[in-house]
């Protein structure tokens, strides 16, 4: 009697042992894990791909399923040689060998293949996929035009008052301070508006893509108001230093009116012409 | 002799037979999105979609891809935001890939579901009713893709500081042909 229970105090101690040192060894072995993102050959995410991973040397298999960002992790993983294996529908079933090693977390990015590829549509990889410099070139482009046309949209303010200030500055009974003033503002006008032409002219074009619309009749009228923006302070120029030295404008100083007004017009029109679609 | 190599060709070519593949051509399509602002609604046009369809054992794939830039709303300059506001530089195409049994083809209300790769993103949509006809030897399809701008995470465009909204339905009419 006390013999079998000695025997079984023994074997209970070795089984005590045995369970005590595997509970460590087994948790440091399946500390790892497998993660990755499944993308389309376009380069879009593939959600709800069916993940499955297969140790090579049990053959055991775990599961799992791309979240909507198509992200996909598999832990507590013994470490080994595995078979990772993508399925979703309307992708042919991808499959790569990985090597898990201990405690660590491996990453593993796989990108399926349609059934059907956008090469068999005719589409080449080049024009499936866009670079990330195409977008900076398209922000860069929308960001300028913004800019454009904020600056454009300001520039009107000091046009209107210059315009304004011309009945004063011009004629015979006109005094220095008028004419000082409507020289102060066209100078803010013209400052204005070549900033606001600059981010336009230096927006950068955008390949395969042809301007459509009312942006034409935009672009056609900067042919009248960019000239004469250049053309009208320089009659102005003349037109004030003649009348500083109390002559008559005369000579082509008397064309500064007419070509203001004629920029003025084209100034508004093109503002108008983005402003209201038709 | 004769009635063995008769019996060894049907062997042959009733399996082929049976899982013969057939092949559908987008030949003709319009796609239209439409986009709400409560100043005022705007439409985009493309028919530069390419498309095809392999049969095979009586189920279809299909794949349609669009580029994003062949959308025309009349105005280049919004075309060209629009192409900015959904990362069409770094993802230029809006493809389509659907699943559908052979006999589909017969039913004149077709619901399928739908993944949609658009902006970087993937969505399905569930059960999408396309009207189905057939005109001699093109099969027509039309319904509408009920797209938002929150499904492939774009921002939605402002004008006057009010946004547009986030339902942006894509309108399809296509033409097939079986080939």
């Amino acid at each position: 009697m006390n013999q079998r229970a000695e025997k079984s105090g023994v074997a209970l101690g070795i089984l005590i042992f045995l369970f005590g040192i595997s509970i460590p060894l087994r948790a440091q072995d399946s500390n790892s894990s497998l993660s990755g993102v499944i993308t389309s050959a376009a380069g879009a995410v593939v959600p709800n791909a069916k993940v499955a991973v297969k140790n090579l040397a049990s053959g055991q298999l775990r599961e799992t399923q791309t979240d909507s960002g198509g992200h996909y992790i598999v832990s507590n993983l013994m470490p080994g040689e595995y078979e990772l294996s993508v399925s979703a529908e309307g992708y042919s079933t991808n499959t790569a060998k990985v090597t898990v090693a201990a405690g660590t977390g491996q990453t593993s990015n796989v990108t399926l293949a349609g059934v059907l590829s956008l090469q068999d549509l005719g589409i080449s990889p080049e024009q499936a996929q866009g670079t990330a410099a195409d977008q900076a070139r398209l922000n860069k482009r929308s960001h300028m035009l913004m800019l454009h046309q904020r600056l454009g949209l300001i520039a009107a303010v000091p046009l209107i008052a210059t315009v304004a200030t011309s009945f004063g500055a011009g004629g015979r009974s006109t005094s220095t301070a008028d004419r000082w003033t409507h020289l102060a503002l066209g100078s803010a006008t013209g400052d204005l508006y070549f900033m606001s032409a600059y981010f336009a002219i230096r927006a950068p074009r955008v390949p395969g893509t042809n301007s459509r619309g009312q942006i034409r009749v935009h672009k056609a009228l900067a042919w009248i108001h960019g000239p004469g923006m250049i053309l009208t302070p320089i009659l102005g120029a003349i037109a004030f230093d003649q009348k500083s030295k109390g002559e008559k404008v005369h000579g082509i100083a008397r064309a500064h009116g007419a070509v203001a007004i004629v920029t003025a017009a084209a100034y508004g029109a093109s503002i108008v012409s983005v402003s209201f679609k038709f | 002799m004769n009635k063995k190599f008769l019996l060894a060709l049907l062997l042959v070519t009733i399996p082929r037979l049976a899982a013969a593949d057939s092949q559908w051509i987008l030949e003709e399509s319009t796609l239209t999105y439409h986009v709400s602002h409560p100043l005022k609604q705007t439409e985009g046009v493309s028919h530069a979609a390419k498309g095809k369809g392999v049969c095979h054992a009586g189920q279809c794939d299909f794949l349609i891809a669009v580029p994003v830039k062949s959308f025309d709303s009349g105005d280049s300059n919004r075309d060209l935001h629009m192409l900015q506001v959904v990362r069409g530089g770094q993802f230029p195409l809006i493809t389509v890939r659907t699943h559908l049994p052979e006999d589909a083809s017969s039913l004149a209300t077709i619901l399928a579901d739908l993944e949609v790769q658009f902006a970087g993103q993937t969505m399905q949509y569930k059960q999408i009713s396309l009207q189905h006809v057939t005109k001699g030897n093109d099969t027509l399809i039309m319904g509408t893709i009920p797209l938002t701008l929150s499904d492939f995470k774009i921002d939605p465009p402002t004008l006057l500081a009010l946004p547009v909204k986030n339902d942006i339905p894509v309108r399809v009419e296509m033409k097939w042909r079986a080939m």
